[in-house]
C-alpha cells in the first residue's frame, strides 16, 4: 500500500522522463499519506475487520453493500473495499458489473477505468493502485489516468509485479509468509483474528491473486529479512515465533523446533548419566549414553547369573522345608519372627530393612557354631555350591535366631546330608521368610 | 500359569497402593522421567522380580539342572517391560519378542519358519558394505541396537526411549543388587556395579 505511488511513478516514469519535481511531491505526499494510512487503518481496524470477515465469503452483492454503505468511510472505505474483495479470485468476474458501480465513487478511477483494462487482472491492479491512493493524489490523477490507459499493459502487469514485492517486503514485518495459495484462505481466517495482521494479510491475498512466481520471490525476500515475525499457521500446529536475527523461513522453523526438542532431550539425558557434564556435543554424549547403557546392561548380565547361582539353592530349600514339616514349626514361631522383622510384609522386598533386620537379628542371637553345623548338616542341598561364596564373614555375621534352637533339636534327629552352602547361615533364615510369605500369599 | 495368577494378585495389590500414592498426570508427549526412581515402583518390581525367578526356577527344574543367567535375565527384563505399564516402545518391543519367541517355539516342528528367519538375519548382514556414515549417525544407530525395539525411531523419540531405559535399567540393577543380597548374604562384588549408585 505504501508503494502504490512508486508504482504510479514507475508506470509514469517509464514512457517519459521530466517528472522529477512531481516525482519529489509525490514522495512527500507517500510520506504523508502512508502516516496517514497507518493511522486510518488503526483507528478503523475494527471497522475493517467488521468488513474482512464478511469479505472472505463475499460475493459480489456483499461489495455492492459496501460501496453503498461506504460513502463516508473516504478513503479507508475505499481502500477496504478493494482489499476486502481481493481475497476472492471469484470476484474477478464480477468486476467489469463492479467497475460500474465504481464509477459514481471513484471519481479518478473512473477514468481509468473506462480507458482501461479488458482483463480483469489488470482491472484489479490498476483499481487498487489507484484507489488505494489517497485522496490528495488529484494532482496525481489527471496524469496517472492519462498515463495508465496506455496500452502498456504488460508494463502494468510487470509493475503490479513488482509493487506486489514492495509491498511484501514493506509488510514482512507483521506476517510470516508461507508461499502457498491453499492455505491461504485458512490463514486469511487465522490472520484476521489478529490485529494488525490484517492488514498484511490483505497484502499477502493481493500477492496471490497475481502470477505464482512471486510467491517464490517473496518468500525468499523475507528470509532474508531481519526482524521479529510470528508465523501464523494451520490452528492445528504448534505455533513458533521466531526470534530476532533469525530466519523466519518455514523451513527454519520446522527444523529448530526440531533441534530445541532434540536439545531438551539431550539435557535430560546430561543429568540422568554420570560423567556427561563434561563432554559438550551431540557426538561425545552420545558415546558416554552408550556406554552407559551398556555398562547397565552388563551389569543386569552379571546380577542375573548370580541370581542364577542362588536360585536352585532358594528352590530347594523351600522344598526341603516343606517336606521336613519344619513349616508348622516356622509358623510357631511367626509371632516373634513378625516382632523382630519388618518381612512379614507380604511380598515386601524393602532394600534398606532387610538390612537393618538382618543386622538385629546377628545381634540378637547368638548360637554356637555346633548348632549351626548341625543345622548345616540337616538342613543343606545336596547340591554342590561354589567355592567361591564361601565367607566366613558372612557366616558369622547370620545367625539364626536362638528361638530356633527348638527347631534345630528337631532337626538333629533327622537324617543328614553331607553339604556346604556359604550361604547356607542365611537359608533357615530367608527360608522361614519366604516360607512366611508362601503363608501370606495362599 | 500359576505363577501368572500369583503375580497378578501381586500386580493388583500394587496398583491399589500405587492409586494411593496418586498417579501423576502424565503429559501425552512426554513419559514422566522420574517414575522409576519412585518407591513404590522398585517394590513392585522387586516383588514381581523375585516371583518371577522363583517360576523361572520351577519351570525349568524338570527340564534342566540349573537355570542359567540367561533365563533369569530374560525373567528380569520381562518384569521390568510389564512393570512399564507399557508405555515405552522399549517395554513394548522386550514383550513382543518374548510372545514371537514363544510362538516360534511351538511351532518348532515347523521348518520353514526357522529357515526363514536364518535366511533374514544372514541376508541382512552379508551385502553390506562399508559406507561413509558421519560419526553422529552411526552413534545413533549404534544407540538405536542398544535399546530394544528402537532401530526405526527418530532420534528424537529415540532419546526420550533412551531416558526411559536408562532410569528402567538403573531401577533393574538396583533391585537385583538387593535381591542377590538378601539371597546370598553377603555384600555383592561392586566392581561390577561401580557406576551404580
Amino acid at each position: 500500500m505504501n508503494r502504490a505511488l512508486p508504482e504510479m511513478l514507475h508506470c509514469l516514469s517509464g514512457p517519459g522522463n521530466g517528472t522529477d519535481m512531481t516525482v519529489l511531491e509525490r514522495q512527500r505526499t507517500r510520506v504523508k499519506w502512508q502516516h496517514q494510512e497507518q493511522q486510518n487503518y488503526f483507528g478503523g481496524s475494527e471497522f475493517v475487520g467488521g468488513f474482512l470477515e464478511p469479505s472472505q465469503a463475499s460475493q459480489v452483492g456483499d461489495f455492492q453493500d459496501l460501496l453503498g454503505g461506504g460513502g463516508g468511510g473516504g478513503s479507508v472505505l475505499r481502500d477496504v473495499m478493494t482489499r476486502s474483495v481481493k481475497p476472492d479470485p471469484g470476484l474477478e468476474s464480477g468486476w467489469p458489473e463492479l467497475g460500474r458501480y465504481e464509477l459514481p465513487d471513484l471519481g479518478f478511477g473512473s477514468a481509468v477505468l473506462m480507458n482501461g483494462s479488458p482483463t480483469g487482472f489488470e482491472m484489479n491492479s490498476t483499481i487498487r493502485r489507484t484507489s488505494s491512493c489517497p485522496p490528495t493524489e488529484a494532482q496525481v490523477a489527471p496524469e496517472a489516468k492519462g498515463k495508465v490507459s496506455e496500452p502498456a499493459e504488460k508494463m502494468n502487469s510487470a509493475v503490479g509485479r513488482e509493487s506486489f514485492k514492495k509491498r511484501k517486503a514493506d509488510k514482512v514485518q507483521n506476517t510470516k509468509v508461507v508461499a502457498e495459495d491453499d492455505a491461504k484462505d485458512k490463514r486469511s481466517k487465522v490472520c484476521a483474528e489478529e490485529g494488525e495482521s490484517k492488514i498484511t494479510t490483505e497484502q499477502t491475498r493481493t500477492k496471490n491473486t497475481t502470477t505464482h512466481t512471486n510467491n517464490r520471490e517473496i518468500s525468499a525476500d523475507t528470509s532474508r529479512e531481519n526482524s521479529k515475525a510470528s508465523e501464523v499457521q494451520k490452528p492445528d500446529y504448534i505455533h513458533v515465533r521466531a526470534r530476532r536475527g533469525q530466519a523466519t523461513d518455514s523451513h527454519s522453523l520446522a527444523e529448530r523446533v526440531r533441534r530445541e526438542r532434540i536439545s531438551e532431550r539431550m539435557k535430560y539425558l546430561q543429568d540422568l548419566v554420570p560423567g556427561c557434564n563434561k563432554v559438550t556435543g551431540k557426538a561425545g554424549m552420545l558415546d558416554e549414553i552408550i556406554n552407559y547403557v551398556q555398562s547397565l546392561q552388563r551389569q543386569v548380565e552379571f546380577l542375573s547369573m548370580k541370581l542364577a547361582t542362588v536360585n536352585p539353592r532358594l528352590d530347594f530349600n523351600i522344598e526341603d522345608l516343606f517336606a521336613k514339616e519344619i513349616f508348622p514349626a516356622c509358623s510357631a514361631n511367626f509371632p516373634t519372627i513378625g516382632s523382630s522383622s519388618e518381612m512379614t510384609n507380604p511380598a515386601y522386598l524393602q532394600f534398606n530393612p532387610v538390612q537393618q533386620m538382618v543386622a538385629c537379628c546377628g545381634l540378637e542371637m547368638g548360637v554356637n557354631t555346633p548348632d549351626l553345623m548341625a543345622l548345616r548338616r540337616t538342613i543343606s542341598a545336596p547340591v554342590s555350591l561354589p567355592e567361591t561364596y564361601f565367607d566366613t564373614s558372612c557366616f558369622t555375621q547370620l545367625q539364626p535366631p536362638s528361638t530356633w534352637d527348638a527347631d534345630l533339636q528337631n532337626l538333629f534327629n533327622l537324617d543328614s546330608h553331607q553339604g556346604r552352602s556359604i550361604s547356607f547361615p542365611s537359608q533357615p533364615f530367608t527360608g522361614s521368610v519366604e516360607a512366611s510369605n508362601l503363608k501370606m500369599e495362599i | 500359569m500359576a505363577s501368572s495368577i500369583s503375580e497378578t494378585n501381586f500386580e493388583e495389590s500394587k496398583r491399589i497402593k500405587r492409586r494411593k500414592t496418586g498417579d501423576e498426570l502424565r503429559d501425552p508427549d512426554t513419559i514422566d522421567r522420574t517414575r522409576w526412581r519412585s518407591e513404590s515402583e522398585q517394590r513392585i518390581y522387586s516383588t514381581k522380580l523375585f516371583e518371577a525367578i522363583r517360576q523361572v526356577r520351577r519351570n525349568s527344574s524338570p527340564v534342566n539342572k540349573v537355570s542359567s543367567g540367561r533365563d533369569i535375565q530374560d525373567a528380569a527384563d520381562r518384569v521390568l517391560a510389564v512393570a512399564a505399564k507399557g508405555r515405552t516402545r522399549w517395554s513394548r518391543a522386550i514383550l513382543a519378542s518374548r510372545l514371537r519367541l514363544r510362538l516360534a517355539h511351538n511351532n518348532k516342528k515347523h521348518k520353514k519358519a526357522r529357515v526363514a528367519k536364518v535366511t533374514g538375519s544372514i541376508r541382512s548382514k552379508m551385502p553390506e558394505k562399508k559406507r561413509f556414515i558421519p560419526a553422529l549417525q552411526r552413534k545413533v544407530k549404534v544407540l538405536s541396537r542398544l535399546v530394544p525395539g528402537c532401530r526405526k525411531v527418530s532420534f528424537p523419540n529415540l532419546l526420550e526411549e533412551t531416558t526411559d531405559y536408562i532410569s528402567a535399567l538403573e531401577m533393574q540393577v538396583r533391585a537385583m543388587t538387593a535381591l542377590t543380597e538378601l539371597l546370598t548374604g553377603s555384600p555383592v562384588d561392586r566392581l561390577a556395579s561401580t557406576s551404580v549408585s
